[in-house]
């Protein structure tokens, strides 16, 4: 129980902080209202004018990933700059639940981006909220958000270790909205592309909160598989957390930028 | 002369002094590379146009990450790191030395334009005419040289505005959608034409999609005197807008506030 007021908390408390930042706002709101925009005049403009729901959630879904990948690809970092990193692992808890609620505010926060764009297209393009099956949207929406900070939580832990993690957020962003199929659907993709997405949190998740709007599948299962594998993302997480928390100590580069 | 192309020179070496090369090759190449197979593989699967529209316009629009983040850097990155006063005290002209900064991310942007390009080309199995790869050097320059001053007015409301970084990621998504680039221009509502009409990439975007298509350079030449036209109207804006706002944040002392 302490544990999960230590996430529920900690989550809040991040949530409270990235809120305050006009850029994080601003960016989460108005960028995914333009790729909103930008999906709704492509399907319009193709030959599946009526997906147009699909689009704006599926723009929403990028954008809870940019989200995620941008703030929890650069948690540890932000940390050291805010010169909080030190009192954050001096706390008596694994590091892993220290951070974990970071990657989790990222990814709540890029809910604020799927609520704009559900709001733009129905407001905007009078794109009906027609959900296929409400309930499943209803939980297969904060249950792929929780997904995809688990998996936010094994990119802050990896990240840390490489010298040159921005450059890698920067290039993951296109590559994840295109193997999961988020917009673009996998059958398209070149076969190669099949295990890669396979592996991925994102795409159950994406799938997952799609069949939920369309009825086209069952969405349990896919949202089971989404928390299999960001489960197996958030222990893997903890365990480079804690060697990349103990080699930080042993050699004194905790606080070092 | 020598101050405009040297200044810029010294500028965008230190840029690199504390951007590597993984973040060029990850950001500036392959961020580029997937934005074009995210948008050619979307648009195939809609049937909204041919391979070849994504892979030229992207290939265009590719210049716009380095060119309109780096003119926005050239001018608040001097705020930022406590260095606009020592440029500001120089004697000579600031139009010049701003302006200079836009030429090395405008050869930069060309240099990504152009390997966006050819991969994408590679990749996707496109064809280009051998006879119209002189004018796509020259659009893709063009292209880069306006989407540079466009950064470069961004940058110069730096100077006025705490969050400048704001202003340019959302001009950067909003060139994604209103240039054409991705959704053909004739199923963009009248006002998104018009507006991308004073962008930079949307007339380039065209010519070089002329070109391919092996209509030659002088159909291409009135959207390329266009987007020559936005260009040097962006410079334009660029030197106003850093000549008022220098007066003012003397007038009000607010140069280095951040």
């Amino acid at each position: 129980m302490s544990v999960l007021r230590l996430i529920g908390r900690g989550t809040l408390l991040h949530v409270k902080q990235l809120s305050r930042s006009q850029f994080e706002i601003a960016t989460a709101l108005f960028v995914p209202l333009v790729q909103a925009t930008l999906a709704v005049y492509l399907f319009r403009a193709g030959s599946e004018p009526h997906r147009l729901l699909e689009a704006a959630v599926g723009a929403g879904m990028m954008a809870v990933w940019s989200s995620v990948l941008f703030g929890s690809g650069g948690a540890i970092q932000n940390q050291r700059w805010q010169g909080t990193l030190e009192m954050l692992m001096l706390a008596p808890r694994p590091p892993a639940l220290l951070v974990f609620p970071i990657t989790l505010a990222t990814a709540v926060t890029g809910t604020y981006a799927m609520i704009a764009t559900l709001l733009w297209g129905g407001l905007v393009y009078r794109i009906p909220l027609d959900v296929a099956d409400p309930l499943a949207f209803a939980v297969s929406v904060p249950a792929a958000i929780l997904g995809l900070g688990m998996f936010g939580l094994l990119l802050a832990s990896t990240f840390v270790l490489l010298p040159n993690a921005n450059a890698i957020n920067n290039t993951l962003e296109y590559p994840i909205w295109l193997v999961s199929g988020m917009l673009v659907p996998i059958t398209v993709l070149p076969g190669w592309t099949g295990p890669i997405g396979a592996v991925l949190p994102t795409t159950w998740a994406a799938r997952a909160v799609r069949e939920s709007v369309t009825g086209s599948g069952p969405v349990w299962p896919s949202l089971g598989v989404c928390l299999a594998l960001s489960f197996v993302c958030l222990v893997a997480g903890a365990l480079v957390m804690s060697y990349v928390e103990r080699r930080a100590r042993a050699n004194a580069t905790l606080a070092l930028a | 002369m020598r101050l405009l192309t040297v200044g810029g020179v010294i500028a965008y070496r230190a840029l690199f002094n504390w951007t590597t090369p993984s973040m060029f090759v990850g950001t500036l190449l392959v961020g580029p590379l997937f934005q074009l197979l995210f948008f050619a593989f979307l648009g195939r699967q809609l049937g909204v146009a041919s391979d070849s529209f994504y892979i030229v316009g992207n290939a265009v629009l590719a210049a716009s990450v380095a060119c309109v983040f780096g003119g926005t850097m050239a001018v608040s990155n001097e705020r930022r790191y406590g260095t606009l006063g020592h440029v500001l005290l120089s004697p000579r002209p600031r139009t010049l030395v701003f302006l200079g900064r836009a030429v090395p991310y405008a050869g930069n942007g060309l240099l990504i334009a152009a390997f966006t390009l050819t991969v994408g080309s590679l990749v996707l199995g496109l064809r280009v005419p051998l006879g119209a790869i002189p004018g796509l050097a020259v659009t893709l320059a063009v292209g880069s040289l306006s989407c540079a001053f466009f950064g470069l007015t961004l940058g110069a409301l730096g100077l006025r505005f705490r969050d400048v970084w704001l202003v340019s990621n959302v001009s950067i998504s909003l060139l994604l959608l209103l240039t054409g680039v991705n959704v053909p221009a004739d199923h963009l509502p009248a006002w998104m034409r018009v507006v991308g009409g004073g962008l930079p990439i949307t007339h380039s975007a065209e010519a070089a999609r002329r070109l391919v298509a092996g209509d030659g350079f002088g159909a291409a030449m009135p959207a390329l005197g266009k987007e020559f036209a936005v260009g040097v109207a962006y410079a334009v804006v660029a030197a106003a807008l850093l000549k008022v706002f220098e007066a003012e944040s003397r007038r009000r002392a607010s140069l280095d506030t951040l």
